[in-house]
């Protein structure tokens, strides 16, 4: 089959960017990793792009196809030959271009070494060679621990544009990893890493991570994850935490939420006064529900029994992860006999 | 299009956005949908809950989808993208397992709310309308086309994104919106973020993020000569409206880009008036368009 691709080219000699159309001939089974493998040993070797395992593992080959992110190597060619597309193919977002299809990564590993990403068993002894969890116990962190390190997800985050500084969904996720593994120790120290003005609370739910992951990681649950261990730890210090509680109490004591108590709730009562003229533009418009008559939803008290029975059960679960791993006998026979 | 819904209209649109509450009865009226009211309802908990306590935002929309359930309708419709999310994200859950559904209808049984069988399904207004009967109908009804009216379709993130729990379109390059635009007689204006995040659920916590994430939208579609643009989510229109002021001054860019309702959209081209679609509960002047619309000029 002829595929035919735009390429976004880049030289950093020169500091020029142009696109430049191939087409070749490749196998039906062709992917985009094969195509531009194709281009370069036939049409063009200077081309530049990331390649290694060819199977969806290393993680090495994310690049945009119209605008995308996918690996090269797991997206297939022939659909889009059949929709008749010539695809725009460049490099991730988010990072530095170095040259053509390569991306500079290293501030997404800078990322990943801020948050502390190993194991922190507080210097405790494992009680039998090495420390043992149940199978639900790795349950809890597999999906996470599937990450390849790609960027796919960084590429579209929309708050990393915004926010350079953004840990950003890969990191986050990986974050996760460790926030619910029960052999960690890091507890609040390693949330603090998390609740910091990059971190969690920057999310803004845009799902592009998710929508991108092609290994199914799904990195905003995985940032959900993490804003959930900071928020039950009773950690509510940032507006993001504060801006949660305030759904919270709004569900507990009307049903709806609390329109007005987002504001001074969330960026703290100074900071509520200088938008106290903005506050009047949008009263004008009748978009300030009055707050001394909020609107109450019916059957409230389901709610507020729901809320209560739900927060005694998070608390039990808390206290089980709490207590670590599920510990294996002490005596060394027996564990030799439970194996 | 089913002729009949259990109707979910969420906080926004029963607090600060009424005008998206009001122009959607009032179109499900013109299109010959009946919406059910769900007695009892509350927030969906959106991104907030959802993110603080999984656990207690599963059971708040379990105890919504029950509600609706109880009323015999199949259907839920939601006018809002995180709502949409929230109860089809909670909805998938609980339909993948029942030991888990099981667990929570015990939990609400132990409070006296009604149980759920996992029998509901999801849909958003836009959805119903953007193809099939609903979009036949919404034809038949759009009597006043919006002739040289350019409109920036904006999807914002939670209809589109995660697919695999949406799914109702590519989301990548998605079409319902602006199917909708022309079935109005209307322009629709192409942008590149129109499929991009609208800053809303960081506005407060990170206004500085969440504004250059909300000046991209509007620089592009009035680049790209947009009277005016839609959105299916009050969110966003909080945002991409009551903010827009804001984001001007940081942009240093005069925006003037009144922000519709899908509902208003669809009601305007229905030839429901300005006074029915409550255009005048919008921070940014509707004006400019309306007069377009309404007097011609």
């Amino acid at each position: 089959m002829q595929v035919t691709l735009k390429i976004e080219r880049y030289n950093p000699e020169s500091d020029e960017s142009r696109q430049e159309t191939f087409t070749v001939d490749v196998v039906e089974e062709a992917t985009l990793l094969d195509v531009l493998d194709v281009i370069k040993d036939e049409v063009d070797g200077s081309l530049t792009y990331r390649k290694s395992c060819r199977m969806a593992v290393c993680g090495s080959c994310g690049m945009r196809m119209d605008g995308a992110a996918v690996l090269a190597c797991k997206t297939p060619m022939r659909p889009v030959v059949e929709a008749g597309e010539v695809p725009v193919i460049s490099p991730m977002g988010n990072l530095p271009v170095l040259k053509d299809l390569v991306v500079d990564m290293e501030p997404f590993w800078a990322k990943f070494r801020a948050i502390k990403p190993y194991l922190d068993d507080g210097g405790e002894e494992p009680p039998v060679k090495e420390w043992r969890i149940q199978q639900e116990e790795l349950d809890r962190v597999m999906t996470e621990a599937l990450c390849i390190q790609c960027g796919c997800c960084v590429s579209e985050c929309n708050s990393m544009e915004a926010d350079p500084d953004f840990l950003g969904p890969a990191a986050l996720a990986k974050a996760a990893r460790f926030v619910n593994d029960v052999r960690d120790r890091g507890g609040k120290s390693r949330l603090e890493i998390y609740n910091g003005p990059h971190g969690v609370w920057d999310c803004t739910r845009c799902y592009f991570c998710n929508q991108r992951c092609p290994k199914g990681v799904h990195p905003r649950d995985a940032i959900a994850k993490v804003g959930a261990a900071i928020y039950q730890e009773g950690m509510h210090s940032d507006g993001g935490a504060r801006h949660a509680k305030v759904f919270v109490k709004s569900t507990h004591q009307t049903g709806y939420l609390l329109e007005t108590h987002l504001v001074p709730e969330t960026v703290g009562a100074v900071n509520a006064i200088k938008e106290i003229p903005f506050a009047l533009r949008l009263a004008r418009a009748g978009k300030v529900p009055n707050p001394l008559k909020p609107h109450k939803a019916k059957k409230l008290d389901e709610v507020r029994k729901l809320n209560k029975l739900i927060e005694s059960q998070e608390q039990a679960t808390l206290e089980a992860a709490n207590a670590g791993p599920t510990r294996p006998p002490a005596d060394p026979a027996q564990a030799k006999e439970s194996e | 299009m089913k002729s009949s819904y259990a109707y979910y209209p969420g906080c926004l649109a029963s607090l600060s956005q009424k005008e998206l509450d009001t122009s959607t009865r009032a179109i499900a009226d013109k299109l010959g949908m009946t919406l059910v009211d769900i007695p009892g309802f509350t927030c969906c908990g959106a991104g907030d809950v959802h993110e603080a306590r999984p656990e207690y935002y599963l059971h708040l929309n379990a105890r919504i989808l029950g509600q609706a359930e109880q009323l015999g309708q199949d259907t839920l419709m939601t006018i809002c993208n995180v709502c949409t999310l929230n109860l089809r994200q909670a909805n998938a859950k609980l339909q993948a397992d029942p030991e888990l559904l099981q667990r929570v209808n015990r939990n609400l049984k132990e409070v006296g709310a009604a149980s759920y069988s996992g029998g509901v399904d999801v849909r958003h207004l836009l959805w119903e309308i953007a193809e099939g009967d609903g979009y036949e109908k919404l034809k038949q009804i759009a009597e006043k086309p919006l002739t040289g009216v350019k409109i920036a379709p904006f999807y914002g993130c939670q209809i589109l994104r995660p697919s695999r729990l949406l799914g109702f379109e590519d989301p990548d390059r998605p079409q319902s919106l602006e199917r909708i635009i022309e079935a109005c007689g209307a322009e629709p204006v192409d942008y590149p973020s129109k499929i991009k995040c609208c800053g809303f659920p960081i506005v407060l916590a990170r206004a500085e993020v969440a504004l250059g994430e909300l000046i991209q939208p509007l620089a592009e579609a009035k680049e790209a000569g947009a009277d005016a643009m839609v959105t299916p989510c009050p969110l966003c229109h909080l945002s991409l409206d009551a903010w827009q002021g804001k984001a001007s001054r940081e942009a240093d860019m005069e925006f003037d880009l009144p922000i519709f309702h899908l509902a208003q959209l669809v009601g305007a081209a229905a030839g429901l008036s300005y006074d029915e679609l409550q255009f005048k509960r919008h921070i940014v002047k509707a004006y400019p368009v309306t007069d377009k619309i309404y007097q011609g000029v």
